[in-house]
């Protein structure tokens, strides 16, 4: 979530709210809480300890209007901004890697086809090869929410469900 | 009057802008993080809105009044004691050496005069991105301090304020300062015709007509009683109909409203004109409340057993049946609805699906969001009803307002299918 006036310095918590993605570096976090269908997509550069996070809601942004003004909301377009904004903030393209995690299907609505977690997966899975960037890790599909910290300076990603027992939490 | 999604789309974003105008602001003058929290069009009754001014806490408002492109009134209502932070973090920000404590029961002259700039720098940024959206120009009037513990000191003199039974088209923002607990609430009371005018300039096709959505707002209403009156029956639990209205939002904005904590709910397609989702949504304790008072043989089950869920999904589906019930009837239409889908989860979690599958088609929604309780104990129940936004259109330009008086909406439990 776009925040006003954070002091630099001092790591910080961002919360990555649907449709948002965020970069940062270091020992800053980045969450989603209780991603359904969306997808969090982490990139980061395990040598430049840059990385970013976004919450895709869809998978095909280049179909869609308003993708240039929401590039966060659609898994290919947010993939495409994440890497840009780590670039432009010296990470190296070459050296990137991806996890991925969510895109449950909770429901089986008739209306829901064969899934609407699933399609956004599929589009994560499909950019980042069709970039080059390697999918190092990834926790997707079920029937369960997730929710997700990652740390952009070691490129953790970790994957916490609703269940309280140690089952609960994964490391990515 | 007549409306759009293309034209509520774009008063939604000057809500969104404005709010980041303001939050900026805020940031600007006091040093302190904040954050945009969410932000609505709300379309509310007048009584509605007095009573979210009647927690009988004391508030401070700071109101002015607009003209230009859109006429009307801008407020901003803090908390008293929000307020009281705020001065706080501003005096000592304009001077750290000083100790200064502003009593809570004594809001003096530079309290006041404080407050009063801050508000006014708030609703001067809402303005700003409002004007900015639309590319015009907006007047704003010198700023009136305002206090009360009641609506009626922020509503006097507003003309525009809604009377108990007026449906208001309402912008409600909240910013929130990151790690402490200032946040405060904007509201604006357009006049009708300024609305009106705009709306015609906003539009891109014919619209709806503003009653009709009156009108399937008092069939909601109905809706949103049955559910309570459906949940008593049930549980035995005396339940009502806390809060009820009607919000235009981005499909985000709906899972970001939802506690982040684990809820138990329950979900349903439904379909015809129009069609949709309904949600029910419990926390945990209220759920074993429910269960305890349904079947009261599964207590020893753990978390939600089998006895547990099928109570849930029982009343999930008579709840939704009642809520549907009295849309069909009024549309004088058929609405399906599914079997109840149970989720024990993340809140976020068992709404998100449902926006990502209307998000292929639309960027905004009409939600009918209502919150059920309990008079004597934990039963809190919120209900969303997300419909698809081609169907609404449609079944709202079917509606006959008038018929919405002549049926009755109470779905009889003989009728249900408990499938």
């Amino acid at each position: 979530m776009k925040t006003y006036g954070s002091e630099p310095g001092a790591p910080t918590s961002v919360q990555v709210g649907i449709s948002e993605l965020a970069v940062s570096d270091g020992d800053d976090t980045l969450k989603s809480y209780g991603l359904g269908s969306c997808l969090a997509i982490a990139l980061y550069d395990p040598d430049g300890e840059i990385g970013g996070l976004a919450h895709a809601m869809l998978p095909d942004g280049d179909t869609a209007t308003n993708s240039d003004r929401k590039p966060g909301k659609y898994a290919d377009t947010a993939i495409r901004a994440l890497l840009r904004r780590m670039v432009e903030r010296g990470a190296s393209y070459t050296s990137v890697e991806a996890k991925i995690a969510g895109g449950s299907d909770m429901f089986e609505f008739d209306s829901f086809g064969d899934g609407v977690g699933k399609r956004n997966a599929d589009a994560a899975r499909e950019e980042l090869e069709k970039l080059g960037v390697p999918l190092v890790a990834e926790d997707v599909g079920g029937t369960h929410g997730r929710t997700v910290e990652f740390t952009p300076g070691t490129g953790t990603l970790l994957v916490k469900t609703s269940d309280e027992d140690e089952n609960g939490v994964t490391e990515l | 009057m007549k409306l759009d999604v293309n034209a509520l789309g774009t008063f939604y974003r000057m809500a969104r802008e404005g709010t980041g105008l303001a939050a900026g602001r805020l940031t600007h003058m006091t040093g302190v993080e904040t954050r945009v929290g969410v932000t609505k069009l709300n379309f509310m009754r007048g009584r509605e809105i007095r009573r979210n001014f009647e927690d009988s806490r004391s508030k401070v408002g700071v109101r002015v009044e607009l003209s230009g492109a859109i006429e009307g009134h801008s407020l901003i209502v803090f908390e008293r004691e929000n307020a009281i932070q705020i001065v706080e973090t501003l005096l000592e920000e304009a001077d750290p050496d000083s100790n200064l404590e502003v009593e809570a029961d004594e809001f003096d002259r530079m309290s006041r005069s404080a407050t009063t700039e801050v508000g006014h720098i708030m609703n001067s940024g809402f303005v700003d991105g409002w004007a900015d959206v639309l590319e015009t120009v907006i007047d704003v009037s010198t700023p009136e301090f305002v206090d009360g513990k009641t609506a009626e000191p922020f509503f006097e003199d507003v003309d525009e304020a809604p009377e108990r039974d007026d449906l208001a088209l309402l912008f409600q923002s909240r910013i929130e300062a990151v790690d402490t607990e200032i946040g405060f609430n904007h509201y604006l009371f357009p006049k009708r015709e300024s609305m009106a005018t705009l709306l015609d300039r906003l539009r891109t096709s014919d619209g709806i007509e503003y009653d009709k959505l009156d009108g399937f707002d008092r069939m909601a209403e109905r809706g949103a009683e049955e559910v309570a009156k459906t949940a008593t029956t049930l549980t035995g639990i005396e339940t009502s109909v806390d809060i009820r209205r009607l919000n235009f939002v981005s499909l985000e904005t709906i899972p970001e409203q939802v506690p982040d904590e684990k809820l138990v709910s329950v979900a349903f397609e439904f379909e015809g004109v129009p069609s949709g989702y309904l949600i029910f949504l419990f926390d945990e304790q209220s759920a074993r409340e429910i269960v305890d008072a349904m079947v009261p043989s599964s207590i020893d089950e753990d978390g939600f057993g089998e006895m547990g869920t099928s109570a849930i999904e029982e009343l999930g589906n008579i709840m939704a049946s009642g809520f549907l019930d009295g849309w069909a009837n009024v549309l004088d239409t058929a609405i399906d609805h599914s079997t109840p889908e149970f989720v024990h989860d993340f809140g976020g979690a068992a709404v998100d699906p449902v926006i990502v599958k209307l998000g292929t088609n639309q960027e905004f929604a009409f939600v009918f969001d209502t919150h059920v309780v309990a008079d004597d104990r934990e039963f809190d129940c919120e209900v969303y009803a997300i419909a698809d936004e081609s169907d609404l259109e449609r079944a709202l330009n079917d509606l006959d307002v008038d018929r919405i008086e002549e049926t009755p909406t109470t779905a009889t439990f003989q009728e249900v299918d408990n499938a």
